[in-house]
């Protein structure tokens, strides 16, 4: 009885999986959970994905972003990667990450795949090489290094990401009171130079002349800025000088990478952190950066000016002009949210004056490029990379960039309409060209912290820039020694 | 299958036998203990002597005590008990006396004593995370209401979170505004409780205030102030929400408890076992707190017997 029971329910099962198998409906149904920060690129991403994506393989495909708040989006990606809850098959990581997750088992290897598709390889070739060095490679490789290597996907490069918003900072400013006349003439009386007011000032604008803006424009209540009596304290500039996360690190490194300086670098072999994290050069650097924060809002002794915070002070018409993310600059226009939505320009951030009167922009990069995880099946993997193709396709991109997105192909950038889709495109442009990225060994987080609270101790006042360093610089060598990458 | 039917029959009537009933009514209860709290107590507890990191694929080998060493030797955890330290004997010192002037106050009637008892009462009744981001924002120097007001006098901005102590004042005020109303409601269970009797005996002895409170008041609210004490120093040394979202452990790390460290250490850096071990420290020290608590409320059950 029990013998025959089994036998007709394994003929049973048999025959309902046959008939499961042999169901076409349901073999074409992908769902791609994508862990993503909650904010309008990710958004517009989703919102475009349902309207047009159609599968070139013809699977019924469902993108469920999962949306995660900024301030803990680390956390919880990291949260849900190491309980193995395999709950992601696409994650938008910050570059910084992919040493730890790649190390860890998480982040898809996907250099084979690219060499054997000529639609990735060609997207690889076409992508900013800025980006490709700073989303992609791990171990790290710099720009300059991958050039050498020749077209990519090169040999002995590993790749893992795409970019899904590549970010740059750049100068936000109010167009009323820079070019108003009356501020202008009194500006050039002061300090024998103009006021940045068109794109083109801005990009003959370096520290000394942020400076000057900083200290011109910090009036108190009850004097006239443009014109019109201030019922508020105003102040001239503001740029990121938090604690949180990476907000000082990815602004004190663009100073210390202009003045000649470097932070310890991973790229090159024997690279040692005492001497160069805190070498008089960077010393003189980081003093530059901290030399300029008496001109900002006064939140910034406390150590929590963060892009959020210089982000929301600019939009309630605080402060003349801030360096932060383009990916920040959409709320910005938004007549809802901000009290400068129509007073607003764009311009490249400044930079370091050079010997032969050029200014040096190099910059930490931002944004974001998506990964794939380890642990899908190869249908899942080929349509997440049809996504991928999707999402760099030129059609898509120029929809993104016209809707509070960016673009790292070079070909849509090079397009005639492309400046003008966003009025930060212009600078955003300019500025990719100079950046480069902090560390992805899968210990950086500990550095980054470290770092941030001695920076935070300057900002603060607590230290000078270099007991700052020489802390920082002591850390890291310590760290990286028992990591081994210093001998 | 007569059989298996009298089997099931009898394990069921076997399994809900009344005299099992009470161990299958508190089964699930103690699965869920198991499962949520006790394998992940054991389990971290073994973490803690090996080099286990979540975010790296590599086998974990035996330490044995080398974790424990580590962290007790590292600096940066005595200076984060330091601060934690500070900042629990301030906030605790601090709603201790602002519990007790309003146990005072309400001892007594007055009009609307009620509305007004609930609404002291209502910032206990806050997420950490609510009272964090008011308080943030309530210190804010650029727009902040604290600023706001005093640079009305001052004519210029405040900035209480610029500075180690003012920044370690600003979460010892916000912990304690949270919190004293905790302290008031046990003081004013042993104020009600004293028989009034004793005072007017002590009104005929002409007593003075003083003395009546020495005397009469204290003894009655002195095993639950110190209730207060013990469990307000348990909670506040775990303190982390309010910390972390005012301050961050800033400025530099001056605000850093030794709970944002722990999930610095387990969280970010992802050193799992050194954090375990961690964790097992202040879990030791926790305990001690908890025992004390424990023997206080035995010896305020003694007293009422």
């Amino acid at each position: 009885m029990i013998k025959r029971n089994i036998l007709s329910g394994l003929m049973g099962a048999s025959v309902l999986a046959a008939g499961l198998g042999g169901a076409p409906a349901f073999a074409g149904d992908i769902t791609i959970t994508m862990a993503a920060p909650d904010w309008p690129p990710t958004r517009f991403m989703k919102e475009y994905f349902d309207q047009n994506y159609t599968s070139p393989d013809g699977h019924t495909t469902t993108l469920d972003m999962d949306f995660i708040p900024w301030p803990s989006f680390y956390e919880r990606v990291a949260a849900s990667l190491t309980s193995g809850e395999q709950k992601y098959q696409m994650i938008v990581t910050d570059s910084q990450w992919l040493g730890a997750f790649v190390e860890g088992g998480y982040y898809m290897d996907l250099t084979d795949r690219i060499k054997a598709d000529p639609e990735l390889s060609a997207i690889l070739k076409d992508l900013h090489p800025a980006l490709v060095s700073a989303y992609s490679t791990y171990p790290h490789k710099t720009r300059a290094q991958l050039e050498e290597l020749g077209d990519a996907p090169a040999d002995g490069v590993h790749y893992y990401g795409f970019p899904q918003f590549p970010d740059t900072y750049v100068t936000y400013y109010r167009q009323d009171i820079f070019c108003h006349e009356g501020e202008m003439a009194a500006f050039q009386a002061k300090y024998d130079t103009n006021l940045p007011c068109s794109y083109e000032d801005w990009q003959d604008t370096d520290w000394t002349k942020w400076g000057q803006v900083g200290e011109f424009f910090q009036r108190e209540a009850g004097e006239m800025l443009a014109g019109e009596t201030l019922s508020d304290d105003f102040y001239g500039i503001a740029y990121q000088a938090g604690k949180g996360y990476d907000f000082s690190t990815m602004q004190v490194n663009g100073f210390v990478w202009q003045q000649g300086g470097d932070i310890w670098d991973e790229t090159v072999k024997g690279a040692q952190a005492e001497g160069v994290v805190n070498s008089d050069v960077a010393v003189a650097a980081f003093d530059e950066y901290l030399s300029m924060l008496k001109y900002m809002p006064p939140v910034n002794q406390t150590g929590q000016m963060d892009i959020f915070v210089i982000q929301d002070l600019f939009m309630q018409g605080k402060v003349g002009a801030i360096i932060d993310w383009v990916g920040l600059g959409e709320p910005v226009l938004d007549e809802s949210a901000s009290t400068v939505h129509d007073k607003s320009a764009f311009g490249p951030a400044p930079g370091s004056r050079q010997a032969d009167g050029s200014i040096d922009r190099t910059g930490n990069i931002g944004g974001q490029p998506f990964v794939l995880t380890t642990w899908n099946s190869d249908e899942v993997v080929n349509e997440a990379l049809n996504v991928v193709k999707w999402w760099l396709s030129a059609e898509t991109q120029i929809e993104a960039v016209a809707n509070g997105g960016q673009s790292g192909l070079r070909s849509v950038m090079a397009k005639s309409e492309y400046n003008g889709l966003r009025p930060w495109n212009r600078a955003h442009v300019e500025m990719l060209d100079w950046q480069k990225d902090v560390w992805h060994i899968p210990e950086f987080f500990e550095l980054l912290t470290q770092q941030q609270e001695e920076f935070d101790k300057a900002i603060t006042g607590q230290i000078s820039a270099k007991e700052a360093l020489d802390a920082v610089a002591k850390f890291q060598q310590d760290l990286l020694e028992d990591g081994g990458y210093i001998e | 299958m007569a059989d298996v039917a009298k089997k099931q029959g009898g394990f069921g009537a076997w399994l809900f036998d009344p005299k099992r009933r009470g161990a299958l009514l508190v089964t699930p209860a103690i699965v869920v203990l198991f499962v949520m709290n006790i394998f992940p107590l054991m389990w971290s507890f073994g973490l803690s002597f090996f080099n286990y990191k979540a975010s790296s694929l590599k086998v974990p080998t035996f330490r044995g005590l080398s974790n424990y060493e580590r962290v007790l030797s590292d600096e940066r955890v005595w200076e984060r008990f330091q601060t934690t330290a500070l900042i629990v004997g301030s906030s605790v010192l601090m709603q201790l006396v602002i519990g007790f002037l309003l146990a005072l106050m309400f001892a007594k009637v007055f009009p609307m004593r009620r509305i007004v008892l609930m609404l002291v009462l209502t910032p206990m009744m806050l997420s950490f995370v609510s009272v964090g981001v008011f308080f943030k924002l309530f210190y804010e120097p650029t727009f902040g209401i604290v600023s706001y007001v005093i640079n009305f006098f001052t004519e210029d901005h405040f900035v209480l979170l610029g500075s180690p102590g003012g920044a370690i004042a600003g979460i010892v005020i916000a912990d304690a505004w949270m919190w004293s109303p905790f302290v008031m409601l046990l003081v004013l269970a042993g104020l009600v409780s004293v028989p009034k009797y004793l005072y007017e005996a002590a009104e005929i002895d002409r007593a003075s205030k003083w003395r009546t409170f020495r005397t009469i008041t204290f003894p009655y609210i002195k095993s639950l102030l110190l209730l207060a004490v013990l469990f307000r120093t348990i909670e506040t040394f775990k303190l982390f929400d309010i910390v972390y979202i005012i301050t961050e452990g800033g400025p530099g790390s001056s605000t850093e408890t030794i709970a944002v460290y722990l999930y610095r250490t387990a969280f970010q850096f992802f050193k799992t076992s050194q954090s375990s071990a961690l964790a097992y420290i202040v879990l030791f020290i926790v305990i001690v707190l908890t025992n004390l608590y424990l023997y206080a409320v035995n010896q305020r059950a003694e007293e009422i017997d």
